[in-house]
């Protein structure tokens, strides 16, 4: 693979079987039912798809809900793996699917950044340098020891992402991590992402048209019906709010 | 190919199952010890106050003939329910972010060999109190019969994770066999009071043997069945590499089928 890219998706499909009648995920219903076939429906999530993402670009996807964007995240991060085709990646990833991925409620915000800082990719070491600055980031510094469960959802939103933006890895997969936030962590984030643009890849999906116009280099359009369009991201944006 | 923040993840994961484990409760960390205890002296005064003697075992003999028992099969228990449970458990994690999957596996195995340790200092404790002498021999062969136990299990976790995400029966099913298997294995009566004709249960059945080995370092320093450990060490670790590959190729289906 060229140097000069990141990640490489390669005629991938993806396609999931949806159990409409006796799925048999219990011996119950194989005991009951022993004759009856399983039926399923096929959802075709992604029909060979094909991209590539440079290095430092900022590429975005974007497309109705169930046209395969989620799906399309997570088989680059290699949680799922694609029926058909190829997917290279080329550096370091981690996926942010979900802020705060491990988040235990019953332990205290100093033992939950030291989870979720290991589960996203950084050593102890690396946490105990950064650990003072990730609560003043967060504004939570009176809060370390005081269990999640009593966070309020903003506390805890303000925490994850101040671990997050300690990840070091050369690619970084985002899901709709704006979704979450009021109007002052969207301020943050964007900020953020005027800080690592260029200098890291970025895989992108939001619903939010105008930071993916206002950010990405190229976009990807997924429809429907499993056709796409690529290019650059005032072209596409606008393609797809006028298609709407 | 193991990096550093993958050995940190790992202790991560044992911490904050140990944690949540006991976090809330009054007693905590206290329970892993009571617990095994109130299980022995319950056995124990029901079974030895009724005659003074079990079988042809005097009470003291009987004390470490079930402690021997129950810590080895408490530790089989343990590590095949968690191994089992622990790719199901950590679905979570699983879908959102994509790290060393057989983390979770060796972290669920590790909380049972800490569990292990633990009543073996129990054992120690009880051991000194009753006046019985160990040798180091025996001492060292009873840590190999665990570490042996380990590797086992770790293998079939290797099978049992996966499996489990399909077949979600398994958890019953490991229950009700380990009821069976808490008989089959003699934990807590000497195998003279089972008919002869069906003592061929606990002579082939490898827990069984494990405790008995214990015992007999335990009471009188003797290294029994020698062989037969040292030939489940050679089909763990044969285990662990096959499982390892069946692991690795499974696994990355597992997230869709959560």
């Amino acid at each position: 693979m060229n140097d000069n890219i990141t990640i490489q998706v390669k005629n991938v499909s993806k396609k999931f079987k949806i159990p409409v009648k006796g799925h048999k995920n219990t011996l119950q219903e194989r005991f009951l039912n022993p004759f009856q076939k399983t039926e399923y429906r096929e959802f075709n999530a992604l029909k060979n798809l094909s991209f590539e993402v440079k290095k430092g670009e900022f590429f975005s996807v974007i497309g109705p809900n169930g046209s395969g964007k989620s799906t399309l995240l997570k088989i680059v991060s290699g949680i799922y793996v694609a029926d058909e085709g190829d997917v290279k990646v080329n550096g370091s990833l981690v996926p942010f699917l979900e802020l705060g991925v491990g988040f235990n409620p019953d332990l205290s915000a100093r033992e939950n950044v030291y989870l979720n800082g290991t589960i996203l990719g950084l050593t102890k070491k690396e946490l105990d340098k950064y650990i003072d600055e990730i609560f003043d980031f967060a504004e939570l510094r009176d809060f370390a020891d005081m269990n999640i469960k009593n966070f309020s959802s903003g506390m805890a939103v303000r925490l994850a992402f101040s671990i997050a933006i300690r990840v070091k890895s050369d690619i970084l997969v985002l899901d709709e991590v704006l979704a979450v936030g009021d109007a002052d962590f969207q301020k943050k984030c964007y900020a953020y992402f005027d800080r690592i643009k260029g200098k890291k890849s970025i895989l992108y999906v939001s619903h939010a048209l105008d930071s993916v116009e206002k950010y990405s280099d190229r976009v990807l359009w997924l429809r429907e019906d499993r056709s796409y369009e690529i290019g650059g991201a005032e072209k596409i944006v606008n393609g797809y709010k006028n298609a709407n | 190919m193991i990096g550093k923040n993958d050995i940190d993840l790992y202790k991560q994961f044992v911490k904050t199952i140990f944690k949540m484990r006991y976090k809330g409760s009054l007693l905590g960390f206290f329970w892993v010890l009571l617990k095994p205890f109130f299980m022995f002296i319950i056995l124990f005064v029901v079974f030895s106050s009724v005659s003074g003697q079990v079988g042809n075992l005097t009470s003291r003999q009987y004390a470490v003939y079930l402690l021997s028992g129950l810590v080895i099969f408490t530790f089989f228990n343990e590590g095949i329910t968690w191994g089992m449970g622990s790719i199901m458990e950590r679905a979570d994690l699983i879908l959102k972010i994509n790290f060393k999957r057989d983390i979770v596996v060796i972290s669920a195995l590790t909380m049972a060999l800490i569990n292990f340790g633990i009543n073996l200092l129990i054992i120690a404790v009880i051991g000194i109190v009753l006046n019985i002498h160990f040798s180091l021999l025996s001492a060292l062969y009873i840590l190999l019969i665990g570490l042996v136990m380990f590797l086992g299990m770790y293998g079939i976790s290797f099978f049992t994770s996966i499996w489990m995400v399909y077949i979600r029966d398994l958890a019953h099913i490991t229950e009700l066999a380990m009821q069976l298997m808490f008989y089959a294995s003699a934990v807590f009566f000497p195998i003279e009071l089972i008919p002869e004709r069906f003592r061929f249960i606990v002579q082939y059945n490898p827990i069984a043997i494990y405790i008995q080995s214990v015992r007999e370092a335990l009471t009188y320093q003797n290294i029994v069945n020698f062989k037969f450990v040292i030939g489940s060490l050679i089909a763990s670790i044969l285990l662990i590499l096959i499982g390892n590959i069946y692991f690795k190729h499974s696994v990355k289906r597992v997230a869709e089928n959560f």
